[in-house]
């Protein structure tokens, strides 16, 4: 069992995502997708040889390259998203702020 | 003509300590028929005081939201409190109030939706950076391919709006960070009619500008570019819908 180290490291990497849940620092909903891929990571790990399966079907000649291919993809594809959601967050505060702001001006301004 | 039209001149500042008085002064003397509002973006220096002292209205934001959406500010200022016309003016000294007074009257007798204070219409002896009037010119030639319109000082933050554009840029999601040429071009195919007047500017005599450095106004013109281009695609997928 050569694997082992990549079992215990993907039971952790799942252990801490659940914690942060519990913990609320991350919430149920972005949660999902990082457990998929650790999901993926164990299973991989249990099962070395399906990577090479799989690359054999995609027809990719060396499997290792599926790989990292596969993770930089899922990478750019969840930066992406996170800056969608910087983006909308981003106008929701200067909204606010602005509405805040006349508010505030309301109060001490005089009229 | 009716003179009760309510006019509101918004002056965003940041860090102008040593402009804002002479330029609050200046237009309470020669803009009588409108009211004034200061929108202080958070300055770090003794503006808010100096405001403060002047008795004007204004606005204090709660963090510093940048020149665009200080402009977005007031013009929601001014859709609350049901205003017809919004002159923008810069805090700096540059744009002199006896002028405003012509954008309005501009804005106001020949039914634009936004008249805009340009340095370059007549030669008025603007001294103007090498720089800055080769981004003009660029950007001059931009609007003149698309919109078929010569706007010639598209990057002034001298302007006199109408109620309908308060209307739209008080719901103007996503307003962008350098309202300059990219809004023309977006008013412009849009179906607003934007007239230019020539008007006297000064040279910003105390305090820095937003585009110092080299650095910076590289990057504003980088990103003004992108920006136009970007509303121009926009605009014609709006267009297809249509």
């Amino acid at each position: 069992m050569k694997n082992i180290y990549f079992i215990i490291l993907s039971v952790l990497v799942i252990l801490y995502i659940l914690y942060s849940i519990r913990k609320n620092k991350i919430s149920i909903k972005t949660s999902f997708s990082w457990m998929i891929l650790c999901i993926i990571m164990l299973f991989l790990s249990i099962f070395p040889k399906s990577i090479d399966f799989v690359a054999e079907q995609l027809g990719v000649y060396y499997a290792p390259t599926l790989l990292l291919t596969g993770c930089v993809v899922l990478l750019l594809i969840k930066n992406f998203n996170s800056s969608k959601e910087i983006y909308y967050l981003q106008e929701k505060v200067n909204y606010l702020a602005e509405e805040v702001s006349l508010l505030k001006s309301k109060k001490t301004g005089k009229k | 003509m009716k003179k009760d039209d309510k006019v509101l001149v918004v002056i965003p500042a940041y860090n102008e300590e040593k402009n804002i008085e002479k330029v609050i002064n200046d237009v309470k003397k020669n803009i009588k028929f409108a009211d004034i509002l200061i929108i202080n973006d958070k300055s770090k220096d003794n503006t808010l005081n100096i405001i403060k002292k002047c008795d004007v209205n204004y606005v204090d934001n709660v963090f510093n939201l940048k020149y665009a959406l200080s402009i977005q500010t007031g013009i929601k200022y001014a859709k609350e409190n049901d205003y017809d016309y919004v002159i923008q003016m810069d805090a700096d000294g540059q744009h002199l109030a006896i002028e405003a007074e012509k954008l309005y009257q501009t804005a106001k007798k020949e039914k634009s939706d936004i008249v805009i204070g340009s340095r370059y219409l007549v030669d008025l002896g603007y001294p103007c950076p090498f720089f800055r009037r080769v981004g003009t010119k660029a950007f001059e030639i931009l609007i003149r391919l698309f919109c078929h319109k010569k706007i010639v000082d598209p990057l002034s933050g001298f302007q006199c709006i109408n109620k309908r554009v308060i209307d739209r840029y008080s719901k103007l999601g996503g307003y962008p960070e350098f309202p300059d040429a990219n809004l023309v071009i977006d008013m412009l195919l849009s179906g607003y009619t934007i007239k230019e007047v020539p008007t006297k500017m000064k040279v910003r005599t105390d305090g820095e500008s937003m585009h110092s450095g080299i650095i910076k106004p590289i990057k504003y013109m980088c990103v003004m570019f992108y920006t136009c281009i970007i509303v121009l695609i926009k605009n014609i997928g709006k267009r297809k819908e249509n």
